[in-house]
């Protein structure tokens, strides 16, 4: 199950209103959001989804280097991408967030690569058609995001913030090493010990 | 059994994070279609970028959701076209070149990816052959797609990634009885030595 993250937001009926303690908690399941736009074009709920992720994918962008105007674009290409291929999210290979990561990687690559006419967002979709989960032999889509951001909450500041480089923008460990001005034997011991919890959490249920 | 040759985690988390030269991108997307274990680490990496997304300072959208009205739902990319018989399906967007013979039983064809740094081709060599021996200044990345070769630093057989860079100098040796296909990804100079080196050498040419 996907832990619903619980937001007080007005008006978001499409997301399920539950009365609790006398006061209104939505929970914000972007899952049931996608699922209406699948099912039904449900504008009120790519309303919803919009104002959720596209302030957030922006950050994303932001916070890897990228300008306002950039991640600005990325974050309305992505949520268009997200109306448009709806009935294609499936959620036992991937949670709703990490879906709409991916889109956005893809997307950033093939705008800051036009000039080039690169094909590398094709590359990673066909990788993704190619390579069916097996869901008895690993965690589902969603059940895995849970663990990986249980995890993710539990690093240190420090840990966080080298996953961050090495994992989000891709830089090489010298990189990080340079950026944050530390040696690079701790940027590889504190990025082994953040994958080695992280694989802690994922392989008991593997 | 041998152990499987894969991409350090620094490579993988580079490639999910879209950072990649193209040209080494695809030489990795090689592997990950033929390696089982590659495409989990891939789908933890993709799921710590949705883990990033989910706990990201949002950033204001400067406008809203563009008009959605006329925007057609679950319509498909453009398929890329179909893949040759044999071939890797993440090298279906890229064209590839004739096989030309250049030497004995040893042919080379050109895998045209635009905009890349790195120089890729594929190698077909018959079983037995010792390829070039050589020095580099760059990245030298190799998926093997058939057959196998041997160096200093094992066997490597159809599926595994070898990661070499200029503190590699090797002499790879075909096996003996499948002879070897592999797809190359160069980067920097290369000197090759040998009579195959010279044969090779306005073929790898920057």
């Amino acid at each position: 199950m996907v832990p619903a993250l619980a937001l007080e937001v007005a008006g978001m009926r499409k997301a399920g209103a539950i009365a609790q303690g006398g006061r209104f908690v939505v929970l914000f399941d972007p899952n049931i959001l996608i699922a209406a736009i699948a099912r039904s074009g449900d504008r009120e709920a790519f309303a919803a989804l919009f104002d959720h992720f596209a302030p957030r994918v922006k950050g994303l962008l932001m916070r890897g280097g990228a300008s306002a105007e950039l991640a600005e674009e990325v974050a309305q290409e992505t949520l268009l991408a997200v109306w448009r291929k709806a009935a294609l999210f499936d959620p036992s290979k991937a949670g709703a967030s990490t879906w709409i990561a991916t889109i956005a990687r893809n997307l950033r690559i093939d705008i800051a690569r036009r000039e080039t006419r690169s094909r590398l967002s094709q590359v990673y979709e066909i990788l993704d058609e190619e390579a069916p989960e097996q869901p008895d032999a690993t965690l589902s889509g969603a059940e895995r995001d849970a663990r990986v951001r249980a995890a993710m909450n539990q690093l240190s500041a420090d840990q966080y913030r080298v996953v961050e480089l090495a994992f989000l923008e891709g830089f090489s460990h010298q990189d990080v090493a340079n950026r944050l001005a530390i040696p690079l034997g701790t940027v590889k011991s504190r990025l082994r010990l953040a994958l080695s919890h992280l694989r802690g959490r994922l392989e008991d249920l593997r | 059994m041998s152990t499987a040759h894969r991409p350090s985690d620094e490579t993988l988390a580079a490639f999910a994070a879209g950072q990649l030269d193209e040209g080494l991108a695809v030489v990795v997307a090689c592997h990950v279609e033929a390696n089982r274990e590659s495409r989990q680490r891939l789908r933890e990496l993709r799921a710590v970028q949705g883990a990033l997304l989910d706990a990201i300072e949002p950033v204001a959208m400067a406008a809203g959701p563009r008009d959605i009205s006329g925007v057609a739902q679950g319509a498909p990319d453009s398929p890329a076209p179909v893949s040759e018989a044999g071939m890797p399906q993440v090298l279906r967007p890229y064209g590839l070149g004739p096989w030309r013979p250049i030497g004995i039983r040893i042919a080379m064809r050109r895998v045209e990816v635009p905009g890349a740094g790195a120089r890729v081709f594929m190698l077909r060599a018959g079983p037995g052959i010792a390829l070039p021996h050589h020095k580099h200044t760059g990245f030298e990345w190799t998926t093997i797609l058939a057959g196998a070769y041997e160096h200093e630093y094992g066997r490597y057989a159809a599926g595994d990634f070898d990661e070499a860079d200029a503190e590699h100098e090797h002499t790879p040796r075909v096996d003996p009885v499948e002879g070897c296909t592999c797809i190359v990804a160069m980067t920097g100079s290369v000197q090759l030595q040998g009579w195959l080196g010279r044969l090779l050498q306005p073929l790898v040419r920057f």
